[in-house]
C-alpha cells in the first residue's frame, strides 16, 4: 500500500490546442514548490499523482501543492494493486470511523472482474462490518470513499477532497510588477494576478532613516509570502528619503502624498522596463484614502506611458480586501504597527482631488530626473 | 562605533568573559549533583550568592535567588508578594512591574498607580496616599530607566512601613545595582538586580528578599533556589555577575565620578537651542535623557547610528498617534512638543569624555540636518 497524493487542475482543462503549453509551466511550477523534498510527480489522464515520498512529509507537501496556482484540489490516499483485498485495506485506511458515507468506484480498467457499482457495494458491506458508527447515505454523505481502478492493474483510493488555489499556472500570463508598500491592500493585488498566470515581481519604496528596519523586514515577509503562490519573487527596494525630502523643501506639503505617487510610478515603470515586467499592480481602492481618488489616480497615471497599471482592488471594499488577506496569510504581517513612507511628512490636509495643472506647477519646481536618477542608484534586489 | 544605550545592554566584560570561561568547560556540572564535582560548584554558587548580596545588603539579614532576568525577578515579587487587597505601583515603572502589576489587578486585587514628579521621580506623598491597611504590597523603582530619577527607596519604604508595616516593599533596581551607591535597609523586602547592565550576560538576574518574608514558588521543579525558582543554575551566567559585580563594585565610587564626568560632558556639548534636558540633575549619572524640539526620536536614532553613535529613544513611538507615547514621558508631563523627540543616552563604565564629546557633536550635526530638512 503506498501513500500518494492526487492531483486535479483547475482552468486548464478549458484550454484547446495549446493546453500543452499550460500543462508545462503547471508541472514545472508544482516542482519548483517542492524543491528539496523527496518526491515524484506523474501525469496521469487528466491529473497528477505525487508518489515515492516519504509518510511524515504529506502535510508539507499538500500545504505547497495547495498554493500552486492551477490546483483545483488534492486527495491524500493509497495506490494499491487492483485486488479487493488489496482494496479493501485502503478503504478502510481512509475512511473514518462514524458517519453517513458512500463508496463511489470509477472503473476505467474494463478488464476487471467486477463492474462499478459491485466494487462499491462489496467493499461498502465489509466496511459497514467493521465500523458500527457507519451508515450508507448515497444522497447527502458525510465523506465519499472513492475507488479509481485505473488500466495498470493499479487502484486509487481516497477520502477528502482539499480546496486548493485554483487559478493559472504562475507564468503563463506574462510578467508584472507589484508596487508592495506593507499594508494590506498590496499583497492582495499581487495574489489576485498572480492567481491569473502572471509571474510577479515586487518593488518597495522605503524611507530609511525616516522609517525603520522593522518596517522593512515586514515587507520582506509579505514577499515570502506571496512567494509561495509566485513559486519564488523578486523584491527590488529603492529609498524615496531624497525626494520626500524635496518635496518637502520646495513644494505645498499637501501635494506631498500627490507627487510622491508620481515618482514613484516613473521609477516603477523605469524598473519595469529594465526587468522585463509588461504591467504595474498597486493595491489602490478607489476611495479608501485621500490619494486614492480618480482625481489621484489620473495624477499617478498620467507619467506611466509605457505600461498598463493594474488596480485589481479598485471596486472592493476595505472589509473585502481584509478577508482576502487573511485567507492568504498575510493579514497578520500587514498589521503589524510600522510606518510606511507614505506617513512621512504626511501634512494635516493632503489634497484629495488634485488638478493635473496644479500638480504640473508644484512638481516643476523640483528637478525630476535628477531626483529619478538618485533614486534609482539606491536599488536593492533579493530573490525569495 | 560610540556605544551609550548601556542602560539597555552592556558590552560583557571582557576579562569576565576570560576568568568564567572555565564554567562553560571545565566546570560544566550540574551543581545539584551528587559527586563531587557537582557538589563543589554547588558551594561555589553559594559563594557567589553571598558575595552578590554583600554588595549591597547585609548578607545575614537578606537572601538571593538567582533568577533568568530583571524580569522575572519582578514578575515573582508582584505574583508572590501581592496576592490580596491592593497593590500599590507608580506610573514610572518598567513594564516588567507596571504590566505585572496590571496583571495582578485582573486577578483580583486591586491595581494602583501613584503619579510621578515632572523629573521622573515618584510622587512620594501621592504613594503614600494610596497605602493602606489592605495593601499587600507597594511596588517602585530605585533608578528609573527613562529618566534616571533616583528615588531614596529606603526613607520611602521606611514610610511605607510607617503607614503600614505588614505592607511587602519592592523595589525594582536593575538600573541602580553596580551603578550608585547604597545600602538595602530592613524596611525593603525584596529587591530586583539584572546582570547584564553591569557588563554580565543576558538571561541571568535575582530577586534579593529578606530572609523574614515568605514567599511561595514562582517556577516549580526540581526545588533549586531553596524551591523558590526551580530550574538547574545557570552557573556560567552566574559566575559572570558575579564577577561583573566584583569589578563595578571595587571602583563604584572612582566610576560614579568619572560617569558624572561624563554625562555632563555630553549635556554641555549638546546645543542648547536644540535640546531639552528631561533628566533631573542629581539623577542618576548612568543616564542622560534630553528631547530634541521638533524632531522625531527614531529619525535621529537612525541618522546617528549611521553616523557611528548608537543611543535609544525614550519611547517606542512609530507613529503620530498619543497613545504610542511612552507611559513615563506622559506621567513626567513632557509636552507634545518635545515628547516625539525623547532621546536615552546611557554610559557605562568604560564610557570616556571624548566618547561624550564627539557623540555631542554627532548629534548637534544630526538634529540640526533633520531639522533643516523637515522644518
Amino acid at each position: 500500500m503506498e501513500h500518494v497524493i492526487i492531483i486535479r487542475y483547475a482552468e486548464i482543462h478549458l484550454k484547446g490546442k495549446n493546453r500543452g503549453y499550460f500543462e508545462r509551466a503547471f508541472a514545472a511550477n508544482m516542482e519548483k514548490s517542492l524543491k528539496g523534498i523527496r518526491h515524484e510527480i506523474r501525469r496521469q489522464s487528466g491529473r497528477y499523482l505525487v508518489e515515492n515520498f516519504d509518510d511524515g512529509e504529506v502535510n508539507k507537501i499538500v500545504k505547497k501543492l495547495s498554493k500552486v496556482f492551477g490546483v483545483h484540489s488534492l486527495s491524500v490516499g493509497y495506490k494499491v494493486d487492483s485486488d479487493m483485498d488489496e482494496i479493501y485495506r485502503a478503504a478502510e485506511a481512509v475512511c473514518d470511523e462514524t458517519g453517513k458515507f458512500k463508496v463511489e468506484t470509477h472503473r476505467a480498467d474494463k478488464a476487471f472482474y467486477l463492474k462499478s457499482p459491485e466494487i462499491s457495494a462489496q467493499i461498502g458491506g465489509r466496511l459497514l462490518d467493521k465500523h458500527k458508527g457507519l451508515s450508507v447515505d448515497v444522497h447527502e454523505p458525510d465523506f465519499v470513499i472513492n475507488i479509481d481502478v485505473r488500466e495498470n492493474g493499479k487502484t486509487l483510493v481516497f477520502n477528502k477532497f482539499i480546496k486548493c488555489a485554483d487559478g493559472m499556472p504562475v507564468g503563463t500570463a506574462g510578467r508584472g510588477l507589484l508596487l508592495l508598500s506593507g499594508g494590506i491592500d498590496s499583497p492582495v493585488a499581487g495574489h489576485m494576478i498572480a492567481k491569473r498566470g502572471m509571474k510577479i515581481d515586487c518593488l518597495h519604496f522605503h524611507s530609511y532613516p525616516y522609517t525603520n528596519m522593522q518596517a522593512r523586514q515586514k515587507v520582506i515577509d509579505l514577499a515570502k509570502i506571496l512567494s509561495e503562490y509566485n513559486c519564488g519573487i523578486r523584491l527590488s527596494i529603492i529609498s524615496v528619503k531624497e525626494i520626500q525630502e524635496e518635496i518637502h523643501k520646495n513644494c505645498n506639503g499637501a501635494y506631498m502624498v500627490t507627487l510622491l505617487r508620481r515618482f514613484m510610478m516613473r521609477l516603477a515603470e523605469r524598473l519595469a522596463k529594465k526587468d522585463g515586467d509588461q504591467c504595474i499592480i498597486t493595491g489602490e481602492s478607489l476611495g479608501q484614502v485621500a490619494s486614492q481618488t480618480i482625481e489621484g489616480m489620473t495624477s499617478s497615471n498620467s507619467v506611466v506611458e509605457s505600461v498598463p497599471v493594474l488596480r485589481p482592488l479598485c471596486g472592493f471594499d476595505k472589509n473585502e480586501i481584509i478577508e482576502r488577506s487573511r485567507n492568504i496569510g498575510a493579514y497578520d504581517i500587514s498589521i503589524r504597527p510600522y510606518e510606511d513612507c507614505c506617513t512621512v511628512f504626511l501634512p494635516d490636509y493632503p489634497i484629495i482631488k488634485p488638478k493635473l495643472n496644479d500638480v504640473l506647477a508644484e512638481e516643476a519646481k523640483l528637478d525630476v530626473n535628477k531626483l529619478l536618477d538618485d533614486a534609482f542608484a539606491t536599488l536593492e534586489v533579493t530573490e525569495y | 562605533m560610540i556605544y551609550f544605550d548601556n542602560a539597555a545592554t552592556t558590552k560583557p566584560d571582557d576579562g569576565c568573559l576570560a576568568e568564567a570561561a572555565q564554567y562553560l568547560t571545565d566546570k560544566f556540572y550540574n551543581p545539584s549533583a551528587l559527586y563531587a564535582e557537582g557538589y563543589n560548584l554547588h558551594l561555589e554558587l553559594a559563594e557567589a550568592r553571598k558575595e552578590l548580596l554583600s554588595h549591597i545588603a547585609d548578607p545575614d539579614e537578606f537572601e538571593l535567588i538567582f533568577t533568568s532576568c530583571g524580569t522575572e525577578a519582578d514578575n515573582q515579587a508582584v505574583f508572590c508578594g501581592g496576592r490580596r487587597g491592593n497593590i500599590v505601583s507608580t506610573m514610572g515603572e518598567h513594564a516588567a512591574v507596571y504590566e505585572s502589576v496590571q496583571e495582578a489587578g485582573r486577578r483580583g486585587a486591586e491595581a494602583r498607580f501613584a503619579s510621578l514628579m515632572p523629573d521622573g521621580s515618584v510622587d512620594v506623598s501621592d504613594l503614600l496616599s494610596k497605602v493602606d491597611g489592605k495593601t499587600s504590597l507597594v511596588s517602585f523603582i530605585h533608578v528609573n530607566n527613562e529618566t534616571g530619577a533616583v528615588n531614596d527607596v529606603n526613607a520611602i519604604a521606611a514610610k511605607i512601613k510607617a503607614k503600614n508595616p505588614r505592607t511587602l516593599v519592592h523595589c525594582d533596581g536593575v538600573q541602580a545595582f553596580g551603578k550608585i551607591p547604597f545600602t538595602l535597609s530592613q524596611n525593603i523586602d525584596m529587591y530586583s538586580v539584572s546582570a547584564h547592565k553591569i557588563g554580565a550576560l543576558k538571561g541571568t538576574g535575582a530577586l534579593i528578599k529578606r530572609k523574614k518574608i515568605v514567599l511561595s514558588p514562582y517556577i516549580y521543579g526540581g526545588g533549586q533556589e531553596r524551591g523558590l525558582r526551580s530550574g538547574t543554575e545557570n552557573v556560567f551566567g552566574i559566575q559572570m555577575f558575579r564577577l561583573a559585580a566584583r569589578k563595578s563594585y571595587l571602583s563604584l565610587k572612582e566610576n560614579y565620578q568619572k560617569i558624572s564626568a561624563v554625562n555632563a560632558a555630553l549635556w554641555n556639548g549638546l546645543d542648547k537651542e536644540l535640546f531639552t534636558r528631561i533628566s533631573p540633575e542629581g539623577g542618576s549619572p548612568y543616564i542622560l535623557t534630553v528631547a530634541a524640539r521638533g524632531v522625531r526620536g527614531e529619525t535621529i536614532l537612525h541618522m546617528c547610528d549611521d553616523a557611528g553613535l548608537i543611543i535609544g529613544t525614550g519611547s517606542a513611538c512609530s507613529s503620530n498617534s498619543a497613545k504610542r507615547h511612552s507611559r513615563v514621558m506622559t506621567s513626567c508631563g513632557v509636552g507634545d512638543d518635545l515628547i516625539d523627540g525623547v532621546l536615552r543616552i546611557s554610559f557605562s563604565k568604560e564610557s570616556s569624555i571624548e566618547q561624550a564629546e564627539e557623540g555631542a557633536r554627532i548629534l548637534n550635526e544630526v538634529v540640526r540636518k533633520d531639522r533643516e530638512l523637515t522644518e
